[in-house]
């Protein structure tokens, strides 16, 4: 299992410069491994034990495969696979596929990483590669979106670096169990890179602009697993080390209120979303003994969300509401909606509840409330007009600049609905009518909010908070709070 | 003593990156902030002795190898971030000649 480890990890990245060469594989060679992926995680469910892996000498890499990092992969696999079907009759050039492969490979490599300076490799390749991907339109405005992530997420990984070298010198190794030993700024500087990195909580905020300025499939993926990758090295700190396990509880909980209170307000259609991702990350975090299983319904669901945005007629909710979308699409929309708020039948119901048994006393309300603003945000979507396909056309005519959905469009949509309702089989003991009560309760309440109030609201928020100066200092006053928090607890 | 110094470095390069206003200068001094964190690695791997650490007959205090190896990482890869985010900065003087973040976010931010 050792060697196939390491051929899955190097594939990626193997593959991403051979598609260079033959471009006229670009798509086939991109699926592949995609494929390869989603057969590998499998291979890791069906296996009884985890996979310890140590290359080199004692200072060598080390990766650790375990069922959580079997969710995660096959969350990559997936959505991987449904971008590139999306993207297949696109005209996209070798180049975006390159750059996707290497991308999913690299978040691959954080899921199995198991020190931290493997993870700082990851997390970097990973920066540029979603910086290549979300510039790949060469327009100015994609250009500073990018040239912005990346100063962030490099800016933030330097303060990270200086984390790990001070976990060095407390254990004499970068392993991720040495946390435990090092001192309180050791902890707080790495935590500050992964919470920037990952778009959780006031460090997060960098991360609206980001995704809903960028192409549609390239937000899919940044929003279905780019984050995860800065989610999921917090998840395995705080299941290796119990003391850990507060802070990242409480982090959760703060950013799932944050984003669902962004995401409520928000008119414009990928604002919203990525609001939302900022606040299921904060479910992810909420219980980290469940979250791989929330991370796989999450990023199925938001790349989902996404690429459907991506074809509906406006991003604006407002004229969304006089522009009716086709039936089918809806549907898919509904589907999804549904889901991520937490309806029987689809696995965000089994997500939920799983969470929801996981969680600590002092959480609960928290996050009953923001389960009430996600579906508060998502009735904005179930409640917009639909007709038959037909009629829209005939009725305005080809002037409107009507975007046409391609097959493409409804092979992703098979791969990450399909995901979303064989994932329901999971946690299939969640069926109960005590367990089954309070999510529809939530739902239609949220759904009531909406109409009476929500939906007449206009209130918009500023935006100041995400100027890039403003990010930049946010930095310094979280790295101050994780400072605090970590000390008042060691 | 040098420890502090190398500190006052990345604070430095960060209070730059919030301050300037010109957005070569912001990337300057995040190069200023990378380079205090190199010093640090390198002052860590110093903690032992400063030999550089290759088999010889003589009993000397080695410097540690590995903080050393592991930076050369981190070097590499932020020279070509750099060199990334200079290419973007050459892109936006187009049509910002004057690289203020703030006038190039108004233009560019929906």
């Amino acid at each position: 299992m050792t060697e196939i480890t390491i051929a899955w990890i190097a594939a990626p990245f193997f593959v991403g410069f051979v598609i260079y060469l033959l471009p006229k594989l670009d798509r086939w060679l991109a699926l592949v491994i995609a494929i390869f992926s989603a057969a590998y995680a499998i291979n890791i469910f069906l296996l009884d034990s985890s996979i310890d892996v140590r290359l080199l000498d004692n200072f060598g890499v080390t990766l650790l495969v375990d069922r959580l990092s079997g969710f995660f992969i096959i969350t990559n696999a997936l959505v991987t696979a449904a971008v590139i079907c999306y993207c297949w009759q696109t005209r996209k050039k070798a180049f975006f596929y390159m750059q996707l492969v290497i991308l999913h490979g690299s978040v691959n490599a954080t899921f199995i990483g198991a020190d931290f300076i493997s993870l700082y490799v990851a997390l970097e390749v990973i920066s540029v590669a979603s910086f290549l991907l979300i510039t790949y339109t060469r327009s100015d405005r994609t250009i500073w979106v990018g040239l912005r992530y990346l100063f962030l997420s490099n800016t933030a990984m330097l303060f990270y670096l200086i984390g790990a070298v001070l976990v060095y010198k407390a254990n004499n190794s970068f392993a991720y169990q040495g946390l435990l030993n090092s001192p309180p700024e050791a902890i707080a500087l790495i935590f500050l890179g992964l919470l920037a990195k990952g778009g959780i909580f006031v460090s997060g905020l960098w991360l609206p602009l980001t995704h809903s300025e960028s192409q549609t499939p390239v937000s899919a993926m940044l929003s279905g697993v780019v984050v995860k990758a800065g989610v999921f090295p917090m998840v395995r700190c705080a299941l290796l080390l119990p003391e850990i396990d507060p802070i990242v509880r409480f982090f959760g909980v703060s950013t799932a209120l944050l984003g669902v209170g962004y995401a409520v307000f928000e008119k414009d259609t990928k604002r919203m979303l990525a609001f939302h991702t900022i606040s299921q990350l904060g479910f992810v975090l909420a219980a980290p003994v469940v979250a791989g299983f929330y991370a796989l319904t999450h990023g199925l669901v938001k790349s989902a969300l996404f690429l459907i945005a991506g074809v509906l007629p406006s991003r604006n909710f407002k004229e969304l509401q006089y522009k009716p979308i086709d039936n089918s699409i809806w549907i898919a929309l509904v589907i999804a909606s549904f889901s991520i708020s937490g309806f029987p039948l689809l696995s965000g119901f089994g997500a939920k509840v799983l969470t929801t048994k996981n969680l600590l006393p002092w959480q609960v309300i928290a996050m009953n409330i923001a389960a009430l603003g996600t579906a508060i945000s998502f009735a904005k979507f179930i409640f917009l007009p639909h007709q038959k396909p037909g009629l829209r056309s005939e009725m305005r005519g080809k002037e409107d600049g009507e975007k046409k959905v391609q097959a493409g469009f409804w092979w992703a949509m098979a791969i990450l609905l399909g995901g979303l309702i064989v994932a329901n089989v999971v946690y299939y003991e969640a069926y109960t009518v005590k367990n089954l009560v309070k999510p529809l309760l939530t739902i239609f309440i949220g759904w009531g909010i909406y109409l009476l109030v929500i939906k007449k609201l206009v209130i918009k928020l500023p935006r100041a908070i995400e100027q890039f100066d403003h990010l930049i200092g946010v930095m310094s006053l979280s790295l101050i709070l994780l400072f605090w928090t970590i000390w008042a607890r060691f | 003593m040098l420890e502090a110094c190398v500190l006052v470095t990345i604070l430095c390069g960060f209070l730059g990156i919030i301050f300037k206003k010109n957005l070569v200068m912001k990337i300057i001094s995040m190069d200023i902030m990378s380079t205090g964190v190199i010093a640090y690695y390198v002052l860590i791997a110093s903690r032992a002795g400063l030999y550089t650490p290759i088999v010889s007959t003589k009993e000397v205090a080695y410097a540690d190898p590995v903080p050393q190896a592991v930076i050369l990482t981190a070097i590499v890869i932020g020279f070509s971030i750099q060199a990334l985010m200079l290419v973007c900065v050459m892109k936006l003087a187009k049509n910002n000649p004057t690289l203020e973040t703030s006038v190039i976010e108004k233009n560019n931010t929906p």
